[in-house]
This record gives C-alpha cells, sequence and structure tokens, in this order.
C-alpha cells in the first residue's frame, strides 16, 4: 500500500511540474506542428524535410529567433493514415495551440488537414504531397506548397522531351494515384508541345512490386523509342534495378520522375543504370553555388550526410515563416499570410517566390540523366537542363479556373 | 516442330521462364510459411517481416564483405542463420506458451510482432533504401527467344528453386524430424504422449520455415531495393499461394507459387494494363472450385 501511495505523490508531482513547465513556456514562442509519415518506407523522405526544417530553427533561434520569438515544433507521425493525420492536425491546433501546421507526405492526409486548416485559419505548409488537388482545385488562402506536384512535375519534363526526337511512347507505373497523375501529367502536356508523339501501349503494376522482369520483357517486345516510367517510392529503385539486369537501359531509354535524386541512386552505388532521364528539385553538387555549398556544409556537419530534396522544402519552410512574421511586424496569422504572398527570399538554389495567386513555391526542375562521376561512389545527373519555376507551373488563370469548380 | 512454335510468340517463351524465376522466390517464402501453417497451426502474419529482415542482414553481411561476390555468399549463408537465431528466440521466448490458444489470439500476436520486426528495422537500419549489388558472376543478361533478355541472375534463381524443393522433401519425407513433425500435425497429443518433446519439434519446424522466409529475403534482395514495407506485399501474396495451395501443405506453397508467378506473367503478355489482376483472378477460380485449396490441406 505504501508503495502505491508513494507512486501516486510522484505522479502528481510529476505532471504539476510539467503543467508549470509548458505553461512557462507558453509565451513567447511560435508553435509550429509537423505531422507527418514515421513509419514505413516513407520515412526516408521525411525525416530529410524534419532535419532541414530543424537546422534552419536552429539557427534562427540562435540568432534571437523572430522578433523575439522562438520558433518551437512538435511532430506527430500520422502512420501514412489520413483519419489518424487529421486527428493529429486538429490535436496540434486545438490542443497544443499550434500557430502553424507543416507536413505531409500522404496527399490524403494533406487534403484532408487542408480542409479542417481552412475553417481554423491556420496556415499550413505542404513539405511532400505531390496531388495536384492540394493548390488546384482544392486550394485555399491558408495552404502554402513548398514543392512540386504531379502536374508540374509532367510540365517540366514533357518541355525537355519535346525537345527530344523520340516518337513512340510507352507508359508504364505503379497502379495508385501517384503513378497515374504523373503518367497523365507528361503525357497530356507532351502532346499538346508535340502532337506528333504516339503511344504505343501501357502497363501498370501493382504498387510495391517486387519483379519487373516481365513486364520490362513485355515492353522490349513492342519496342518503342521511349518508355515514361510513373514509379514511386521504392519501385523507383526496383525499376531501376530490373532495369540494369535486363538491359534495358541500355537499349531503350526511359524517364522517372525523381529518377535522379540522391535518395535513388545512392543506395544502388556504382551499380545504378547509366542513362536515365530523370527531374528533380534539388541536388547536393548542383547548382554549384556558394550558397548551395554552404548549406549543405552546414547539414553534413549537423547530419552526417548530404541533403536530399526534402532537405530543402524543410528548411525553405522554416526560412519562410521566419521572414514572413518579420515583414509582418508581429505575430498576427492573417498579416502572415499575407506577407508570404509573392515574398521572395534567398535559398541554396537561388531566390524562390511564393507566387501570390495559388501560394505555390516556385522552385526550379533540373533535368538530367544519370551517370557516373569520378567524385562519388555513386551515380549522379548529368547533362542538367534547368526548367525556371515560372515555366513549368501552370498559369494563376489556370489554377483559379479550377478552384471555382 | 518448327510450324508448332511459329504460332507461339518467343514472347510466351521468355514470359514463362521470367515468371518461373519469381516462382522461385514465392515458394521459398510461402513454404515455409506453409510448414509452419502445417506443423505448428500458427498463421504466422510476421513471416513476411523475417523476410524482410533476411533482406536487410543480407544487406549488411553483403557491405560486410565488401559487396562482391565473397559477400553475396557469405550472405546466402549467414543471412538466413540469423534470421533463423531471431526466430529461435522468438519462438522460446513467445510462440511456446501460445500453441494451446486459438488461432485468433496468433493472428494477433504474430500481427504484433510483425509490427515489432517493423519498427526494429527501422531502428537498426534506418529508413534508407538499401541495396544488396548482383554478384558479379550473375550480372548482365542473356538474349533468349527473339532476342529478349534475360537476367543471369535470374537463371541462378531457377536452379535454387529445385535444389530448395528437394531439401524440403528430404526433410519432410526421409529425416526423423520430418516424420515426427508431420506425425505432430496430424495428432499433436499422440506425438507427445509415445514420449516425444513435441516443444523441441515445434520449435526446429518454427525455425526451419522462418529460415525459408530469411533465405527468400536474400534472394530477392539483389534484385530489389531493400526498404521498409517490402514484408506487406510479399505477406498477402504469400498467404494467397498458400490458402490456393491448401494450408499446411508444403507442396500445395510450390503449386500455389507457380500459379501465381505463371499467371502473372503471362498475363502481362495477354493485357499488360490489367497485368496484375490476372493472379488474384487464378486465386478466385482456384477457391470457387476448390474451396479448400488444390491439395489436402492439413487443417
Amino acid at each position: 500500500m505504501k508503495k502505491y501511495s508513494f507512486f501516486a505523490l510522484w505522479s502528481v508531482v510529476l505532471l504539476s511540474l510539467l503543467c508549470v513547465f509548458s505553461l512557462s513556456h507558453a509565451a513567447n514562442t511560435i508553435k509550429v506542428g509537423i505531422v507527418d509519415t514515421y513509419t514505413g518506407p516513407a520515412t526516408t523522405f521525411t525525416n530529410d524535410v524534419l532535419d532541414g526544417f530543424k537546422l534552419a530553427v536552429e539557427k534562427i533561434n540562435a540568432k534571437g529567433g523572430i522578433l523575439g520569438n522562438k520558433i518551437e515544433y512538435t511532430t506527430r507521425d500520422e502512420k501514412f493514415k489520413p483519419d489518424i493525420g487529421l486527428a493529429m492536425a486538429k490535436e496540434l491546433v486545438l490542443k497544443e495551440k499550434v500557430n502553424i501546421l507543416m507536413g505531409t507526405i500522404n496527399s490524403a492526409t494533406t487534403l484532408a488537414i487542408s480542409d479542417f486548416v481552412r475553417k481554423e485559419k491556420i496556415p499550413f505548409f505542404v513539405t511532400f504531397a505531390k496531388s495536384d488537388k492540394i493548390v488546384g482545385e482544392k486550394g485555399h488562402r491558408y495552404i502554402f506548397n513548398m514543392n512540386e506536384n504531379t502536374e508540374m512535375a509532367g510540365r517540366a519534363t514533357a518541355i525537355a522531351l519535346a525537345k527530344k526526337p523520340y516518337v513512340k511512347y510507352w507508359i508504364a507505373g505503379d497502379d495508385y494515384e501517384y503513378g497515374h497523375a504523373i503518367a497523365e501529367g507528361v503525357w497530356n502536356n507532351l502532346k499538346k508541345l508535340k502532337p506528333s508523339v504516339q503511344k504505343v501501349g501501357e502497363t501498370w503494376w501493382k504498387v510495391g512490386e517486387a519483379d519487373f522482369t516481365p513486364y520490362i520483357t513485355q515492353i522490349l517486345a513492342a519496342k518503342p523509342d521511349f518508355i515514361i516510367v510513373a514509379t514511386g517510392g521504392s519501385g523507383m529503385v526496383n525499376f531501376q534495378k530490373a532495369a540494369k539486369a535486363t538491359g534495358l537501359s541500355q537499349k531503350i531509354p526511359f524517364y522517372q520522375h525523381t529518377a535522379t535524386e540522391l535518395s535513388v541512386l545512392a543506395p544502388q552505388g556504382k551499380n545504378a543504370p547509366e542513362g536515365v532521364y530523370g527531374t528533380a528539385n534539388y541536388f547536393f553538387y548542383y547548382p554549384d553555388t556558394p550558397e548551395n555549398r554552404a548549406f549543405v556544409a552546414d547539414f553534413k556537419k549537423a547530419y552526417n550526410r548530404n541533403p536530399r530534396i526534402g532537405a530543402l522544402y524543410g528548411y525553405m519552410t522554416a526560412q519562410f515563416i521566419a521572414e514572413g512574421y518579420k515583414k509582418a511586424g508581429k505575430l498576427d496569422t492573417e498579416k502572415l499570410v499575407t506577407a508570404l504572398e509573392g515574398m521572395a527570399i534567398d535559398s541554396p538554389v537561388g531566390k524562390l517566390e511564393i507566387r501570390k495567386c495559388d501560394h505555390q513555391l516556385l522552385l526550379p526542375m533540373y533535368f538530367g540523366v544519370t551517370k557516373k562521376d569520378a567524385k562519388y561512389d555513386f551515380l549522379t545527373a548529368g547533362n542538367i537542363e534547368t526548367i525556371q519555376g515560372k515555366d513549368y507551373v501552370p498559369s494563376c488563370e489556370e489554377v483559379l479556373k479550377l478552384r471555382k469548380k | 516442330m518448327e510450324s508448332i512454335f511459329s504460332f507461339v510468340s518467343p514472347g510466351i517463351f521468355s514470359q514463362i521462364l521470367v515468371g518461373l524465376s519469381r516462382t522461385v522466390i514465392l515458394f521459398i517464402v510461402s513454404s515455409g510459411l506453409s510448414l509452419i501453417l502445417g506443423v505448428l497451426r500458427i498463421p504466422n502474419v510476421a513471416h513476411g517481416s523475417l523476410y524482410m529482415i533476411g533482406a536487410f542482414m543480407a544487406y549488411t553481411v553483403a557491405h560486410l564483405f565488401g559487396g562482391g561476390n565473397m559477400g553475396f555468399w557469405m550472405a546466402l549463408v549467414l543471412a538466413p542463420l540469423g534470421v533463423a537465431a531471431l526466430s529461435f528466440v522468438a519462438e522460446r521466448s513467445l510462440f511456446q506458451f501460445l500453441y494451446e490458444r486459438e488461432h485468433l489470439m496468433l493472428l494477433l500476436l504474430t500481427f504484433a510482432m510483425s509490427l515489432v520486426f517493423g519498427d526494429l528495422v527501422k531502428l537498426v537500419w534506418g529508413a534508407e533504401y538499401r541495396s544488396v549489388p548482383v554478384p558479379q558472376v550473375f550480372q548482365g543478361y542473356m538474349n533468349l527467344f527473339g532476342g529478349l533478355p534475360f537476367p543471369i541472375y535470374s537463371f541462378f534463381l531457377l536452379v535454387m528453386g529445385p535444389i530448395i524443393a528437394i531439401l524440403l522433401w528430404l526433410l519432410t519425407n526421409k529425416t526423423k524430424i520430418g516424420k515426427i513433425s508431420r506425425a505432430a500435425a496430424v495428432d499433436r497429443e499422440m506425438v507427445g504422449a509415445v514420449g516425444i518433446n513435441v516443444s523441441w519439434v515445434f520449435a526446429i519446424v518454427f525455425v526451419i520455415g522462418c529460415l525459408l522466409a530469411g533465405l527468400g529475403g536474400v534472394l530477392v534482395a539483389p534484385t530489389v531495393s531493400v526498404t521498409l514495407g517490402m514484408d506487406h506485399t510479399l505477406i498477402i501474396e504469400a498467404f494467397l499461394i498458400v490458402i490456393m495451395g491448401g494450408l499446411g501443405n508444403v507442396w500445395g506453397a510450390l503449386l500455389g507459387a507457380l500459379i501465381f508467378g505463371l499467371t502473372q506473367s503471362l498475363g502481362i503478355l495477354v493485357w499488360p494494363k490489367f497485368g496484375i489482376v490476372f493472379p488474384y483472378l487464378a486465386v478466385v477460380v482456384v477457391l470457387i472450385f476448390r474451396p479448400t485449396g488444390l491439395l489436402k490441406s492439413t487443417w
């Protein structure tokens, strides 16, 4: 009996201490709630977002914070489930009283949270979800898109592919929304830019398909000029390995969105296939500017690895929050949203602007091809063609027309 | 002869071979699942996690030995043993106390274990994609039938499949432990009554089943990216195969894997856009006509 009452007493003391602690912390902080997937395969991307964000926050806080206020953040794991994600966003806003939300890699979660923040008037920075509905038909005043979406990736790729001589295309991909959206994005835009292209066939496999060889032999038999491969997640690496094993990469050129990204190429080391076309928003080795080199050095010092695309998204989100509040002049959500509209700040890849009309961050897109590089023990992107944000993002009229529907 | 083959496109032969190499992985993993189902009556949902752990261990071992041929052969031996050791610990510390429980309990426990294993993998290996290189001897491809490429590594898989099948046959039919385990599957109490330590027989069978999952993971590792979540797709396929073949029947697993692998690769040939539905269609057809599976179930 004595043991239990002792335990109960301690719990009370501990709990009250916690209360005092959190109360004393409530003042003078800007609270950012991060809802993202930290379980399962998507973690490889979301960890980068979080680390990039942390890096920027530590810098901002070390300089005295924003208008004298420190940034504080708390994370929630939505386990790649929209219902959990939404519940956590609600908890963060209603209980934790966060000023700002950010995340997620799951488009369905993002759209659910987007609906919620619209009513609660909480700014929400989207840091990986690729659905074009987020800024498109479901867009609103409180949503900010810090990454490209499937429609943008499609347009950027179409711009680059239209210049190539290929005519007969085969489309293949993971049979889920992202796969179909990427494939349609590329194909519809390519047809507009170059009406002579023709589709000779399509193949769709299930998400997580382990063996692509039967699909590849089938595609080879049809002899297309070029293959648009709409894979995501681990399918990226799986397809490249199969393309190497079957010699596909030497026979028919193919494209994958993010094929040239470090997360896809680094694990394969020197064994990755050469000559694969890909698009990505960021490389730690390109553009080779002092700003990017400084960012890479900082990131490496903090986490002992090279930053990948997510790191840039997270890093820029923190920067925009800080600069937005500074421009607004006080901690006011409405003023922050207005301040962010049309704001441009320096980033590791040059000046980046949040477009006023739809709150889309205008990032450059790098179209390149995988090649061996003596400097690294993995393949990198070569022959990089930079497509500027304003050139591949749908126009304001197009986006606003979607929103009216 | 030529006239017969001219009707058939060279693509079919190529797809059959490709389908067979996929069958090998499916067979190895699902035979382990079936073995455990048959003898221990555990619907082991964590079987897929052991396959994933096998692949991750293969990554670690292959890189410890420099990633070349040596690394691969060492991984082929050490990683399944590592998985076996892990499953041995799990069996002695958890499963052995639960054999008498109902299946729902076991299902819940193994499902919980699959979550625990998933997080364990994230803790040990992190969330990055990992890749085991194809050993140099098996790199590249050969052109067969009308110039369609076939990876040399897949040939290796085609050789491994029958070897594993024969070893399994020898184990279940020619060894004492195999005979006891088959007897225990039919009547556990009777085997105990004649003075055999059933608990240890079960432990050994469980470990062998899990070793097969680990072996499947090692064999698949050079063809895919080793990543969290690779267990999910496989465990569903493995259960479908086992159900199709007859619960607990190892040869049913072989038959099921053959049907699964071949309908998939040939389905792609017939209708590439909807190639994924064919294996599942096959499962439906089999279960309509043989609700208990193709071969005799031990349940």
